[in-house]
């Protein structure tokens, strides 16, 4: 596997189940057992209600687009190679926000609303990471 | 503020020259701004004893550039924070004072934002650990400010069918500005198609839709306003102020309104009753433009214009010299300077004095021709009350209202 070149996550405590799923091409989020909100990004504690009791539901990983931006220049190692990219906030139907990359499409085809799962690039041994392809393309739709 | 209201008064300002090339230290410039500041307000060393900045570790603290000037200090503190610290730190003086810490506060900002510390978190800072709030978005390519507010001004023209060409106005008036401005870096005037016709950063923003980077530092002195009568400028009252007001969550700021509901929609509430009027009584703005559209959200969210139609008021010629109520009338940081907000606190202290530093020859005299064709005058006439609208982030933001 060619060396990775962007940044990787830093898997913390709160995170690893997270990142573990994601290893497995899974897109999972939690959930809270008191008051049954969903968050992501992955935390000790649920936002809603304070609750420590949190389980990870798996996300059928399918959403529609938020907003995003389309990069045309940036310093950032592994991306300045690759501009134009998307970086997009996604909708999941479970309702929470994951912000994420686009791929699998033209920058400029890019719409607000549009339907997109998820799909997972094994960076190396340890990391998949996940991100967001219009429906029809997106090979880790499950 | 309560019984606050106009007991404390911003007396001095001063910065050093905008560029791009300081040649200096971060600690040599705050130097020169604080004595201009305290030259301006008739002040020697003995008379400030309250010093305060803010930085991202890219400046040089109070008690290094206190005891260069020869100031004992009884209260000092450096905050983290970039844009909507001025405001904040402003409100800050005014408690340290008011509770018998110190007297007379100096704060500033000092920093070499083009030579040293860029924006964009370039050259070693690109290859930092991925840890804090980055976890969340270095992975994916967002790693500069423009990234990480684009998507919000997206949302935007996608709510409310705000257009390039609106939002261009912003800079086509804040750049008139600056060709009457002698400090300013950008002086040249340009149209809505320059803006249009420069090339993309990050979607919705072109290069001229960003603000400069510059080396400078800048100095506010805030002190009572009992002491301020004996000083040499006209005391500018601090009428309201609000702190870095945030939004509730940081995961999702858009489950409590539009994404393009930013922290003015909190603050306003706040800085309004504090200062018992309205935004139909400010005559001019400082509204924080990092982009083009931090000054349109921002005015929106404090009510100048309703929710969405922002980008008729900006193009509307209401922000410019000539019109209704001004915004950034030195050029702002999308042509003077950048500072992270305090030159645009400093030019509505400088116009509520009268004193604009225009090409008017008698400037300095309050002597103004009001002749606002370029490089000749920029002062506001008759203005009493000014506010700025200090920006950090789309979910964070303070506010600042001043009266003559
Ligand atoms: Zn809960």
């Amino acid at each position: 596997m060619a060396e990775y070149a962007k940044p990787l996550p830093s898997i913390t405590s709160e995170s690893k189940p997270f990142w573990d799923a994601c290893r497995r091409h899974r897109f999972v989020i939690q959930r809270c057992l008191d008051c049954g909100s969903f968050q992501h990004y992955p935390r000790g504690v649920c936002a809603s209600c304070w609750g420590d009791r949190l389980e990870w539901r798996e996300s059928r990983g399918q959403g529609k687009v938020y907003t995003f931006t389309v990069t045309e220049r940036t310093q950032t190692q592994g991306f300045r190679e690759e501009v134009p990219y998307v970086v997009a906030y996604v909708e999941l139907d479970e309702g929470v926000q994951v912000l994420t990359n686009l791929v699998g499409c033209a920058p400029g085809d890019v719409r607000i609303g549009m339907r997109v799962a998820v799909t997972f690039e094994d960076v190396n041994d340890q990391v998949s990471i996940p991100r967001f392809a219009p429906l029809e393309e997106a090979s880790g739709a499950r | 503020m309560g019984n606050l209201r106009d007991k404390y008064c911003i007396v001095g300002v001063g910065e050093t020259e905008y560029s791009r090339n300081s040649g200096r230290t971060t600690r040599a410039m705050a130097v020169e701004a604080i004595k201009k500041a305290m030259n301006d307000a008739g002040l020697g060393p003995k008379d400030v004893d309250g010093m305060m900045s803010y930085q991202q570790n890219d400046s040089t603290p109070s008690l290094i550039v206190g005891p260069d000037l020869g100031i004992r200090l009884n209260f000092w503190v450096d905050m983290v924070g970039g844009g909507s610290s001025t405001e904040a730190l402003i409100g800050l003086a005014m408690g340290a004072i008011e509770v018998g810490m110190c007297r007379t506060v100096a704060l500033f900002r000092s920093m070499n934002g083009y030579t040293e510390v860029r924006i964009g978190g370039t050259g070693a800072r690109a290859a930092a650990p991925v840890r804090g709030q980055e976890l969340a978005t270095r992975p994916y390519g967002m790693t500069s400010a423009g990234q990480v507010f684009a998507p919000t001004f997206m949302r935007h023209m996608h709510d409310y069918g705000t257009s390039s060409a609106q939002v261009a106005h912003v800079k086509v008036a804040h750049s008139k500005h600056a060709s009457q401005n002698p400090k300013a870096l950008y002086k040249e005037r340009v149209t809505v198609e320059d803006v249009l016709n420069s090339r993309w950063i990050v979607k919705p923003l072109r290069l001229l839709d960003c603000c400069v980077e510059t080396d400078n530092a800048t100095c506010l002195v805030v002190t009572s306003a009992e002491r301020a009568r004996d000083l040499r400028q006209r005391p500018i009252y601090l009428m309201g102020v609000a702190g870095r007001v945030s939004k509730p969550r940081t995961d999702f700021p858009w489950a409590h309104g539009p994404l393009s509901r930013v922290a003015g929609y909190y603050a306003k509430d706040i800085v309004f009753p504090m200062a018992g009027i309205g935004p139909e009584d400010v005559d001019l703005t400082g509204s924080y433009d990092a982009f083009t559209f931090t000054t349109l959200l921002q005015l929106e969210e404090y009510g100048f214009c309703k929710k969405g139609e922002g980008g008729a008021y900006v193009s509307s010629g209401i922000i410019e010299l000539a019109g209704k109520r001004p915004n950034n009338t030195s050029g702002g940081h999308l042509c003077e300077a950048y500072t992270h907000g305090m030159n645009l606190v400093i030019e509505n202290v400088r116009q509520l004095r009268g004193l604009a530093d225009d090409y008017c020859p008698g400037w300095a005299e309050g002597k103004h021709s009001y002749d606002y064709s370029p490089g000749k005058c920029r002062q506001v006439k008759d203005a009493e009350i000014a506010m700025n609208l200090g920006w950090s982030t789309p979910a964070t933001g303070s506010a600042l209202i001043l009266r003559r």
